[in-house]
């Protein structure tokens, strides 16, 4: 429809002016407004995630694992130590996890037996490498054999852990009454030991990073343990304070001996705890007794596992 | 013959001690206790058993074992019950003839005087070694943050006017104290202690007491335990603002601001992580477990704090430890203090959890416990500064228990009169014998 005229303006004008375009000042406030909001709520978000998030920040190249041996310079050939040093640290450099070798001389003893060293070394390990979750104490006498396995996958990982732990088992075997928990979770075991046929055998056993390695790693280490003639000092002191200590039974977890412990031929084991090939560990247990010789007994397992590392 | 190396718990109950005979008696020269301490006759006389300690202690105390002891209020009291039940004498005892039979009494109650003698004679005497073993009784408060909580007390089981009135003091101001803050306390009868696995383990129950109160107080994260000769001497003060909205004002991590132990602190030992080798732990208040306050000679225990965490639980656990307990029981005079001290200086695990607290702040001491050095302002309370608790420790070693409780009862009232006891005792009781010469007790 035409009009002749053009309809006239409203004499009612409205008390604004029109928007001049989509992108009034209202909006371009909100949308300044929306940015900070944005940003503020980022900040917080960041504080907050960093204050409370997970406790603390791993930093990247940690280790996993390190492996700690404590040596004895002063009774072993400097060979034999090389060869034991290199085949830790070559199987470390394979699954990326790093070594610890300190001596007896480090720690004060007070007087106690050599073999008590483990323990303030283990320690150390948990002092110098605050982030990484597992310290493996491996003895001086015995070798890595399968450079395949790793810690985590092959032991700690927690449903492999659950599968291999060893339920209600006497701590010492024949007549213990005190045995291992039969419900324990894999994420909650802080300690895998193995036993041999006279009991638990800590020649190697792997420990989670954490305030109960501390707290079992300083009770263990108790002077008053160390002068009390345990016939085998920090073996038995490990019997008794698992036996004794609902605290430490309770994140430890016994698993087959074979697993990483294996006894090569002439120590003092039964079927289930001597060494065959494929096995992850071969120990020399018992070989710094008289009438053996460590570096006689290893020399064969040397040239093996060199080959098997360096054909992989 | 395989024998257990390590005191290992037995089937049989108890564990094997091997430290017991001590391996220069056999003169082997062997460095193991191994050989001879499990009947194998070779130790001779000086074996020591598990087996031969039970009997030995059975023998003492008349029960067949430690599990019968004071389990059941039946149990307890059967001897009791079953003397002053009236007997029938049937009169077929051979020193009664056929004749006496008829005589008058016969049938009824017999000898209910003399069964009541026997048994009082039975008691007294158990009684009174229970009195001389037994360790005084002991308090527990346990506090409930937010929530209503409080409890403890001691008992000892024989007592005299003078130690039911102290306990009846002791346990009513805790009571009242308890109750006016909204803790929980919790009453520990430390005479009808628990018969250990091992007996030698006396006064640890301290430990026990504690691990129970954890178990039925779940939502509590504080827990103060008082001995029985202990004193709130200012119940309006809470335990929120006196100690834990400011805990780390009020505790002090560094041994070494007052050390009576010389204790060298911290560790040096570089094998250790940094909050062990720090004097101070990481610094942060929430890393607070254990709060001990040090008297002239150490550690005091008659009045600490303990809170919940898994730290705790562990602590709890180890205190504890029949080789420790083997080795040093004749040493440590005040066992599980002196355990805890141990465990202090010895395993660095301890001490990045544990805070000392000046004595003052929740165990001021009587001006004759620590007296040889006389009067310190550390140690010693002092009503100008309204100090907190009283500790009267050490008062069963020839001081007056219930006289020093009455009187610091007397002064804590005297302290804390309300407005209206003020006005009489301050105003109107002079006024009045400044108009009449007469004192007045109003």
């Amino acid at each position: 429809m035409h009009l002749a005229i053009p309809s006239r303006k409203s004499s009612n004008p409205p008390p604004y002016a029109n928007r001049s375009s989509r992108y009034s000042m209202l909006r371009r406030s909100r949308v300044q407004a929306i940015a900070i909001t944005v940003c503020a709520v980022g900040a917080i978000l960041f504080l907050v995630s960093h204050l409370f998030g997970g406790g603390e920040r791993i930093p990247s190249g940690t280790p996993p694992v390190v492996i700690v041996t404590v040596v004895d310079e002063d009774n072993y050939s400097k060979d034999y130590i090389k060869n034991i040093k290199d085949n830790r640290i070559e199987y470390a450099k394979k699954h990326g996890y790093t070594t610890f070798f300190p001596t007896i001389k480090d720690y004060d003893l007070g007087g106690s037996p050599t073999s008590w060293a483990r323990v303030p070394a283990v320690r150390h390990a948990l002092t110098k490498f605050p982030y990484t979750t597992f310290v493996w104490y491996l003895d001086q006498n015995s070798l890595i054999m399968n450079p395949d396995l790793t810690v985590e996958s092959h032991i700690t990982n927690p449903k492999t852990l659950e599968s291999l732990m060893i339920k209600d088992q006497s701590i010492v075997p024949p007549d213990s009454v005190i045995k291992t928990f039969s419900h324990l979770k894999g994420d909650k075991v802080d300690m895998v030991v193995t036993q041999d046929k006279e009991g638990l055998a800590q020649g190697s056993f792997i420990v989670r990073r954490g305030d109960w390695s501390k707290f079992f790693l300083d009770t263990w280490f108790d002077p008053l343990y160390r002068s009390y003639n345990f016939q085998k000092a920090d073996t038995h002191a490990l019997e008794h304070i698992v036996q004794w200590h609902p605290t430490i039974l309770s994140k430890l977890v016994l698993i087959p001996q074979r697993t990483m412990n294996s006894y090569a031929k002439g120590s003092n084991t039964d079927e289930s705890g001597a060494y065959k090939d494929g096995d992850f560990v071969i120990r020399f247990h018992g070989c710094e007794s008289s009438g053996r010789d460590c570096a006689a007994e290893a020399d064969p397992f040397s040239k093996q596992w060199r080959t098997v590392f360096h054909s992989r | 013959m395989s024998l257990s190396r390590s005191p290992s718990p037995r089937p049989g109950g108890g564990w094997a001690s091997p430290g017991l005979n001590s391996p220069h008696l056999d003169g082997s020269g062997r460095s193991s206790p191994a050989k001879g301490y499990r009947g194998n006759g070779a130790a001779g006389s000086n074996t020591v058993t598990w087996e031969s300690a039970k009997a030995k202690s059975e023998g003492v105390n008349g029960y067949p074992s430690f599990s019968t002891q004071n389990n059941g209020f039946f149990k307890r009291h059967l001897r009791t019950f079953s003397n002053s039940l009236p007997r029938f004498d049937m009169g077929m005892g051979p020193e009664k003839s056929y004749a006496e039979k008829e005589k008058l009494g016969r049938g009824r109650w017999n000898g209910r005087r003399m069964a009541r003698l026997r048994n009082f004679v039975g008691r007294i005497s158990r009684k009174t070694r229970l009195r001389l073993l037994a360790i005084l009784a002991v308090i527990i408060m346990i506090i409930l943050f937010y929530q209503t909580p409080n409890q403890g007390g001691g008992v000892m089981e024989w007592k005299g006017a003078r130690e039911w009135a102290i306990e009846r003091d002791s346990v009513r101001n805790k009571r009242k104290y308890a109750n006016r803050w909204g803790y929980e306390l919790e009453i520990v009868d430390m005479s009808t202690k628990k018969r250990y696995a091992h007996e030698w383990r006396e006064s640890w129950e301290k430990v026990d007491t504690i691990r129970n109160c954890l178990r039925k107080y779940p939502d509590a994260e504080w827990f103060w335990w008082m001995d029985l000769n202990t004193f709130v001497m200012e119940p309006s003060y809470s335990l929120q603002s006196h100690i834990f909205n400011n805990l780390a004002a009020n505790t002090y991590r560094d041994i070494n601001e007052y050390n009576p132990l010389n204790i060298t602190h911290p560790f040096a030992s570089p094998h250790l992580d940094e909050d062990a080798r720090s004097p101070n732990g990481d610094g942060k208040a929430s890393s607070i477990n254990l709060i001990i306050p040090q008297d002239c000679s150490g550690f005091n225990l008659g009045s600490f704090f303990i809170k919940r965490s898994a730290w705790t639980d562990r602590l709890l656990d180890v205190w504890w430890d029949p080789v420790g307990y083997e080795q040093k029981h004749m040493e440590w005079e005040h066992k599980e203090q002196d355990a805890m001290e141990f465990l202090y200086i010895n395993q660095p695990w301890i001490r990045p959890h544990t805070a000392f607290i000046p004595q003052r702040k929740i165990n001021s001491f009587p001006p004759g416990a620590c007296s040889e050095n006389g009067e310190d302002t550390r140690i010693h309370y002092n009503e100008k500064d309204r100090d907190f608790v009283v500790n009267m420790a050490g008062c069963e070693w020839g001081r007056d228990c219930w006289g020093e409780m009455y009187n610091y009862r007397e002064l804590s009232n005297f302290l804390n009169r309300n407005l209206w006891e003020l006005f009489k005792e301050e105003l109107v009781a002079p006024a009045w014998f400044k108009l009449t010469g007469h004192k007045v007790k109003l």
